[in-house]
């Protein structure tokens, strides 16, 4: 898909949010230039406090720039047309306390222009598509849990087929498994030509799934690129095998010794205990008895 | 700067500053405007959303609520009469509607704006395709939505409990008409039912009448020896007496000198028949009569005085602060500035006191000249008023009494209260089966003597084509009740009717107003009456919702509360801060103080800050709407119907209000970070 503009571009975009005095004014953002194209997932990385949050806002419209341009779409900014085709999932869920799951996508649905039918159907296909236990659909907001919350947050962000989703930090308040389908339906966002830009602090998120994404820190671009370009050590070479007996493996330290290799390091893989969890999960549900050890 | 004295510059500034507004909002939201085809439906989003956020804060309540107190505070109110039952009711339960509605809706929409904002949901919504615009009417539309629900209840509720008290004074009014006709015809009772018990309780007290009024005038203890017969002012009444001196001013640079001189006729309302001229003189108070000058075309320049008339009739006024009253000598020019003509207004408190005046002719002098005694400036001497002498007589709903016939002065005819009714044949007046149409009369009596005998009201009517052959009769009246009257047609012709009204016993003094006698026209449905007060409720509310609204787009709640309720007062004092304008509120001391004391600086500086204060209170007050004009109970709770026009030109006053208050909300919300 070759596109005429990119899906988001800033030029130079500051933000400095006012103070009384000139000590309390924060600048959150300096001179951020990005360049997100359609159909990639684009990841926002940095520490607490680096400027995701806010930059992700400026792109919204929510807050107004101090300097420098920012184009969605390639409109400016909080266009109200451009809107349309946007899907935000905020840091956390701001939603009405007061109305259940299935008003307040329908209130949300309603500031999209659908129609009766339309509500009906777009409500719980995305309610179903995130997940939400169906039992607590008709319960006010107030009373769910923070996952719960999130996944309707998620659900109204994706309410419009948007082109664009912009998610800030979308895994935060998940279990791993809610993690891992985040993940997936991220995966297939892009699958289906839906450009997605999310911020994350955690490093794991995006690792499995961005193209491409900088890094902030201070309201300043670190560092910038595709993920398999900055992440790929070119000069090591890893081999993983089973049933390596002890004499094997000696033999081929020996080998690689013997071709020239440097700072050889053998030793057992470990799997992450997020994948544990998540297979117990997985067979739980699936009525086997617990995958105790292990595995990869 | 000299401006003409009648140029309010505050006012048209506070237009220009609303105009500006507007004009901002046209350029800059001209976009979202267009928009809102397809916008009206977001906002309505939000609007739904805010009255879920209301039914969560349990807005619903105020229902109940409201319903409790005032079954509470009828139950405890027990009134007078049935008709002024019906009265208090409507009044205790409207108005219990209006406060709580505008306390409750004025809290949420000061508070909606703020909460979305404390909470963030605004960062969700503000990234859907909503523009600023449709956010702001979405709450304005959401909240009066809600007040609309809460009213449309509260009307429901209002109109059983009326019917249902209108059940039981039927039935009161029913069993007391029957007893007294009983014990009349019994002989145990002197006097018949009163008719207008009978009408209660056939026709009970919810109505919505519809009426046709006359003018009123009093045409009483009039001269006839002189020609033109001679007119009296009437002490104890609103009737003013105005001259007219073209352009005093100009030419008086000292004070005048005020003569009056009146014929004074007093009759005693307490004497007894054979009481003479001189002993009735004897235990009256003097005379007193008010005397204002004004500036026609200044009505902020006065001056007043009370005066007593000497035992002859003649008065003398100095007025004391003429300079400062008529000081419109322009030191840049110094030339004297012509202000225009002077009126004197002249009114009697004294009841029972009859001020005949001269018709202004050279036979009849005028009752008022003015002499000039400075004599060392032209023009020298009397000053005659232009006019003749004017008389207005009532204002629009004051009380006013007719004498009965007089025991002591026979030669003279008793008051005759006239009221005049034109173009009757464009009204149509329902004619009934016999052949006559209905008059009501509403009259109250204050029987100073023959406390025994009932009240009669000896009635004439004609039509001015036809003055020699009058329709007469004599009704008995009862206080608080109205009194029905039957015409016949033929006095409904293309010239106009004369119902005149007097009094039939010695000391019976007949209280009326103008709207006393009144030609009923076809009735209009209660309940259509009592949804025209409520809707003027919900404009009022309305209104207060936008400037809530308005106010919390910037402020947080707590501030944007208090910025409302300061509107709301300042909204409902416009009258006064005008009054308070033209008093004399400019000084430290308004005009009185001597002209020694305002030399000094101190004095000057407080008369400065003064000044100034009031009219900055005047300028913020004109930029608030008048929220006086909503009157919900103005017909209703006398059991007439509102004219249509009335809901309608509020709603239009409630809208021309709220534009320019929603484009300061826009213009402030524009802009607005949303987290
Ligand atoms: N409304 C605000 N007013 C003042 N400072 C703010 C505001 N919002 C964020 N900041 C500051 O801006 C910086 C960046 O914040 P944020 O964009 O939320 O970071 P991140 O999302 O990367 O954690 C932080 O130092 C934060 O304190
Ligand atoms: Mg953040």
């Amino acid at each position: 898909m070759v596109a005429e503009f990119a899906a988001i571009e800033t030029r130079d975009l500051t933000k400095i949010y006012p103070g009384f005095w000139k000590s309390q004014q924060v600048q959150a953002l300096t001179n951020l230039n990005l360049r997100v194209r359609q159909g990639e997932i684009f990841g926002l990385l940095g520490p607490n406090g680096s400027g995701k949050t806010t930059a992700i806002k400026l792109l919204l419209g929510l807050i107004n720039a101090t300097s420098g341009e920012a184009l969605v779409m390639g409109q400016q900014a909080g266009d109200q047309d451009t809107r349309r085709r946007l899907g935000y999932l905020p840091e956390e869920s701001y939603l009405y306390r007061f109305l259940n799951a299935r008003q307040t996508m329908d209130f949300y649905a309603r500031l999209f222009n659908m129609n009766r039918s339309q509500r009906r159907q777009a409500v719980d296909y995305y309610l179903d598509f995130v997940g939400l236990d169906p039992a607590v659909r008709g319960r006010r907001i107030g009373t769910y849990s923070k996952g719960q919350t999130r996944r309707v947050a998620l659900a109204q962000a994706l309410l419009n087929n948007p082109d664009l989703v912009i998610m800030d930090e979308p895994t935060s308040g998940l279990d791993p498994v809610g993690m891992l389908e985040i993940k997936n339906m991220i995966l297939r966002l892009k699958a289906a030509g839906k450009t997605v830009l999310l911020s994350s602090h955690q490093l794991a998120d995006v690792e499995d799934v961005c193209d491409r994404l900088v890094i902030l820190y201070r309201g300043r671009v670190e560092l910038e690129g595709a993920l398999s370009d900055l992440l790929e050590v070119k000069d090591v070479f890893q081999l993983e095998a089973r049933k390596v007996s002890a004499e094997l493996q000696a033999k081929l330290v020996e080998m690689t010794n013997a071709g020239g290799a440097e700072d050889i390091q053998t030793g057992r893989p470990r799997v992450r205990l997020e994948d544990l969890f998540k297979r117990l999960v997985d067979a739980k549900r699936r009525g086997e008895p617990g995958a105790g050890s292990a595995r990869r | 700067m000299n401006h003409h004295p009648g140029f309010d510059y505050i006012a048209i500034s506070a237009y220009a500053v609303i105009g500006i507004l507007v004009v901002a909002f046209v350029l800059l939201a001209f976009r979202d405007v267009g928009r809102l085809r397809t916008g009206i439906f977001r906002a309505w989003a939000i609007g739904r959303t805010t009255i879920a956020e209301a039914w969560n804060a349990r807005i619903w309540a105020i229902v109940p609520i409201w319903f409790v107190i005032c079954l509470i505070i009828s139950l405890l109110v027990r009134p007078y009469s049935a008709a002024s039952q019906v009265e208090i009711y409507l009044t205790i339960l409207l108005r219990a509607q209006l406060v709580m509605l505008l306390v409750y809706l004025g809290i949420l929409a000061c508070v909606s704006l703020p909460r979305e904002r404390e909470r963030r949901t605004l960062i969700t919504t503000g990234s859907k395709p909503i523009s600023r615009l449709e956010l702001l009417l979405g709450k304005v539309i959401g909240i009066c939505a809600a007040g609309l629900a809460m009213l449309v209840l509260m009307t429901a509720i209002t109109w059983g409990f009326m019917v249902v008290i209108n059940m039981h004074i039927k039935h009161d009014a029913a069993v007391l008409y029957e007893h007294e006709q009983h014990s009349y015809n019994a002989m145990v009772r002197r006097i018949p039912p009163e008719p207008g018990v009978r009408y209660t309780a056939r026709h009970g007290v919810l109505q919505a009448q519809n009426y046709y009024t006359g003018t009123l005038r009093i045409a009483g203890l009039i001269n006839y020896q002189t020609n033109p017969p001679e007119r009296a002012l009437k002490g104890g009444s609103s009737e003013t007496l105005y001259f007219e001196f073209p352009s005093l001013p100009a030419q008086v640079v000292s004070p005048p000198v005020f003569l009056l001189h009146f014929t004074v006729l007093r009759l005693n309302p307490g004497a007894k028949p054979n009481t003479s001229a001189q002993q009735t003189a004897a235990v009256l108070p003097p005379v007193r009569i008010h005397i204002t000058a004004v500036l026609r075309d200044n009505p902020m320049v006065t001056a007043q005085q009370s005066l007593t008339l000497s035992p002859n009739g003649t008065a003398e006024w100095r007025p004391k602060h003429w300079t400062n009253f008529f000081s419109l000598y322009d030191p840049t020019t110094g030339r004297l500035f012509d202000p225009g003509p002077v009126l004197l207004k002249v009114t009697s408190p004294t009841l029972g006191a009859y001020l005949f005046f001269g018709a202004g002719t050279k036979a009849q002098p005028p009752a008022c000249l003015a002499f000039n005694l400075d004599r060392s400036r032209a023009p020298a001497g009397v000053m005659i008023p232009k006019l003749n002498p004017v008389i207005t007589g009532f204002k629009s709903n004051n009380k006013q009494e007719i004498v009965g016939p007089s025991y002591s002065h026979p030669g003279i005819p008793a008051e005759v209260a006239s009221f005049e009714f034109h173009h009757l044949p464009d009204k149509r007046i329902p004619i009934g089966k016999h052949g006559n149409f209905t008059v009501h009369l509403f009259l109250s009596v204050d029987k100073q003597e023959n406390e025994a005998l009932p009240a009669i009201a000896d009635i004439t009517a004609f039509t001015l084509a036809d003055p020699a052959h009058p329709f007469r009769m004599q009704v008995r009246f009862a206080e608080k009740h109205l009194t029905v009257l039957k015409l016949p047609k033929s006095l409904l012709d293309e010239s106009a009717l004369v119902i005149n009204i007097q009094s039939n016993y010695p000391g019976h003094w007949i209280k009326l107003t103008q709207n006393s006698v009144q030609i009923v026209r076809p009735p209009s449905s209660f309940i259509v009456n009592l949804a025209k007060s409520e809707f003027i409720i919900f404009c009022e509310v309305v209104l207060l919702v936008v400037i809530g609204v308005t106010a919390s787009a910037r402020l947080g709640w707590p501030v944007a509360m208090l910025t409302t309720m300061v509107c709301y007062v300042l909204g409902n004092l416009f009258h006064f801060v005008y009054k308070l304008m033209i008093l004399g509120g400019f000084g430290l001391y308004g005009p009185y103080i001597d002209s020694k004391m305002k030399g000094l600086w101190y004095y000057q500086i407080g008369s400065f800050i003064t000044a100034v204060m009031v009219k900055m209170l005047y300028a913020l007050v004109r930029l608030m709407p008048d929220f006086t004009r909503f009157d919900p109970l103005h017909d209703i709770i006398i059991s007439r119907n509102l004219p249509w026009i009335v809901p309608v030109v509020d709603a239009g006053w409630t809208l021309a209000c709220a534009l320019p208050i929603l484009a300061l909300g826009y213009l402030l919300l524009r802009k607005q970070e949303l987290a």
